[in-house]
């Protein structure tokens, strides 16, 4: 339970997140930011990590002893929220601060640690996702690009897809077949591999929405050595496991709270007025909330226990299929001045049930995990 | 985003313990049908020894905060009695003449099913039930129902009508709607609970039916509307503003939370027997109460 000395020291901290925030927030992002260039774009965001670090506001809830900040889930939260209230950009680090580093925390030798976190949180060196694949989607133990054991390293072949800050990214986290032969859950192996190196194709993903936030990318023979290897082979399985146990799903339902809570706002400011919609307004309004409340109790349970399926599948759930309705109702109801607006994220938003494990197997987990029914 | 921590306080925690226990082994865990229509398995006067009916008084800052209340109703709620708890606690709460009484207290609400200037008054078939003229601090004074007409839709709330309705404080309406709305979150629970156990046991093409995944989906779902009623109570009574509007919207999603269950028991699900069925009525009449509660919220 927090403690009254937890709660003064909350408010400290987020009055310094807070005024941290206003004075580094790059104005040309805030105002400009619909018609910036990729380049542009990729630089801004590419400094806000480097920003962040120099802040002291990077890896806020990774342990001092690896360069975080020592601090809890609230904090990570609270900065996310408050974040997004400042239009702040999304920086390119993402993927490593919240999916290598607690893997190689998790799993990986001192080297590895020692090589690879400083460069992570200081916004050096962007990670990619290597996990899924044209056929292995939400059966990811199907995974079938292939290490193939060579002096010294391993040859990797493979294709891998929606993959995130491919062409920023320094580095890959990959997981890959590497014994055919062995059961599934057993065959696999994670490997933090160089991307800028002969052999490792890219090809951007135009989505149903006309924008482009993600790659496939191409393996083609690529070299990656011994001691790029996380952990024993075999335990890529185990290792993705405890990734995507830190996908967060509460800091991430934050941001897309703020988000959710922008495109609720716009439709109360223009349909707010219209009596015939109220009832349905004010049931969405209520459902945005909820979202809201449903990640405060979420964070206390992250806290108290290793309850995480509980509480991250309901919020991924909630979310994704809030956002829809809401951009369903904007693009039912929208106006000439919406209706950029609600086309676009209509189309953006078919994603969000499909994405970070689709909502049938946020629906399994729940039921299976939870609710303990047979598979 | 202000962060709130969501949790009770240690009186809500340990009250709800033992009134949970107390219940589960008065009831023994039978199915409600086996209980609800006869002599309630818990008397009222080992509620009123234990000092439950007293647990909402406000004396001090050790008093029971409304995110307490919560944590106790929705523990009631997960083994429905036929005995008014949450009425009397939420009186003597807010009457300081029901306080002094020592029976059980209620009060009359004037629902959408009844004509004008009748009230509703949950457990008003209780021969020794009062109920408040005002629920507002000090003013009001308690009477009985007069020339017993019953309202049966749920018999677990006992509910009978009155020729007169209470006269509610918004401060009375806004945390007897919270309280309720925890209640109802406690009551789908439970038969959400039910209908997992249901789907692990009963088989059909050879399998349990819980291993079907569009069997799986329902209970996901209605676990989900469980867990967001829950939370929207626990809003409710931490967020006064918005308390009546989350409550409704809280007895919407345990309704729903239960439909489901019902879904899931197949052709058990509509019968009398199966019993799931006294649960729906409950939320039902709770949600049609708090309803109404909104006009003096």
């Amino acid at each position: 339970m927090f403690t009254i000395e937890d709660r003064d020291a909350r408010e400290v901290f987020t009055d310094a997140a807070r005024v941290w925030l206003q004075e580094n927030v790059p104005a040309r992002w805030k105002e400009n930011r619909g018609s910036l260039s990729e380049h542009e774009s990729d630089e801004i965001r590419h400094e806000w990590d480097r920003q962040l670090h120099r802040g002291g506001f990077a890896g806020l809830s990774l342990p001092k002893e690896f360069g975080g900040q020592g601090l809890s889930m609230v904090e990570e939260v609270i900065f996310h929220d408050l974040a997004a209230r400042e239009q702040a950009p999304d920086g390119m680090a993402r993927i490593g601060r919240i999916l290598t580093a607690p893997s190689l925390i998790g799993h990986g030798t001192k080297e590895q640690l020692a090589r690879f976190l400083p460069k992570i949180l200081s916004g050096d060196e962007v990670w990619c996702q290597g996990f899924s694949e044209p056929n292995a989607g939400s059966d990811l133990a199907g995974v079938s690009t292939s290490a193939i054991k060579v002096a010294g390293g391993y040859l990797v072949s493979g294709r891998k897809t929606w993959t995130s800050f491919a062409k920023a990214a320094q580095r890959c986290l990959l997981l890959a077949e590497t014994d055919p032969s062995a059961p599934r859950h057993k065959n696999l192996t994670m490997f933090l591999l160089d991307m800028k190196q002969p052999g490792v194709t890219l090809s951007p993903i135009k989505q149903a929405s006309g924008l482009s936030h993600f790659a496939e990318v191409q393996f083609e023979d690529v070299f990656v050595a011994d001691e790029d290897r996380v952990s024993e082979e075999g335990t890529g399985w185990q290792v993705a496991m405890t990734t995507l146990m830190n996908e967060r799903g509460s800091v991430e339902a934050t941001s897309r709270y703020v988000e959710v809570r922008a495109d609720m706002d716009l439709l109360l400011s223009t349909l707010g007025g219209r009596p015939e919609l109220q009832k349905q307004l004010n049931e969405l309004d209520i459902r945005v909330e909820l979202v809201h409340w449903q990640v405060s109790k979420a964070i206390e349970i992250e806290i108290d226990s290793s309850d995480y399926f509980r509480a991250t599948s309901i919020m991924k759930v909630l979310w994704s299929e809030l956002w829809q309705a809401i951009c369903t109702f904007g693009l039912e109801n929208m106006t000439p001045e919406t209706s950029d607006h609600w086309r676009l994220q209509y189309l953006e938003t078919r994603a969000a049930s499909i994405y970070s494990g689709s909502n049938e197997i946020q629906r399994n987990i729940i039921s299976e995990r939870v609710l303990g029914l047979p598979r | 985003m202000t962060l709130l921590t969501t949790r009770p306080g240690e009186i809500g925690l340990l009250a709800a313990d033992a009134i949970r226990s107390a219940l589960i082994k008065a009831t023994d865990q039978a199915n409600i049908s086996t209980y609800i229509e006869g002599a309630s398995p818990l008397a009222w006067k080992s509620i009123s020894d234990a000092g439950w009916d007293l647990v909402g008084i406000k004396e001090d800052d050790e008093s029971a905060t409304l995110r307490d209340l919560v944590e106790i109703a929705k523990a009631w709620g997960e083994i429905t009695v036929q005995v008014p708890l949450i009425p009397s606690i939420m009186a003597k709460r807010h009457s300081a003449t029901a306080a002094e009484h020592d029976g059980p207290v209620s009060f009359s609400i004037q629902t959408q099913s009844l004509a004008a200037g009748h009230g509703l008054v949950p457990f008003g078939q209780i021969s020794d039930l009062q109920f408040l003229t005002e629920l507002d601090g000090e003013t009001g004074s308690l009477t009985s129902v007069d020339g017993l007409v019953l309202d049966d839709f749920a018999p677990s709330l006992l509910a009978a009508q009155a020729s007169q309705i209470t006269s509610f404080s918004a401060d009375a309406a806004r945390e007897i709607s919270v309280v309720w709305a925890a209640e109802g979150s406690g009551v789908a629970k439970r038969a959400v609970a039910d209908a997992v156990a249901y789907a692990k046991q009963r088989k059909q093409f050879g399998k349990p039916i819980g291993s079907f995944q569009a069997v799986k989906h329902h209970l996901a779902n209605a676990h989900m509307n469980v867990e967001q009623a829950e939370t929207a109570a626990i809003w409710g009574s931490l967020d006064p503003a918005n308390a009546h509007r989350s409550a409704v919207h809280s007895l919407n999603l345990s309704i729903r939370a239960i439909e489901l269950s019902i879904q899931v028991h197949g052709g058990m699900g509509f019968t009398w027997e199966m019993g799931l069925h006294f649960y729906l009525r409950h939320t039902i009449a709770l949600r049609e109460m708090v309803t109404a509660l909104g006009t003096h919220a």
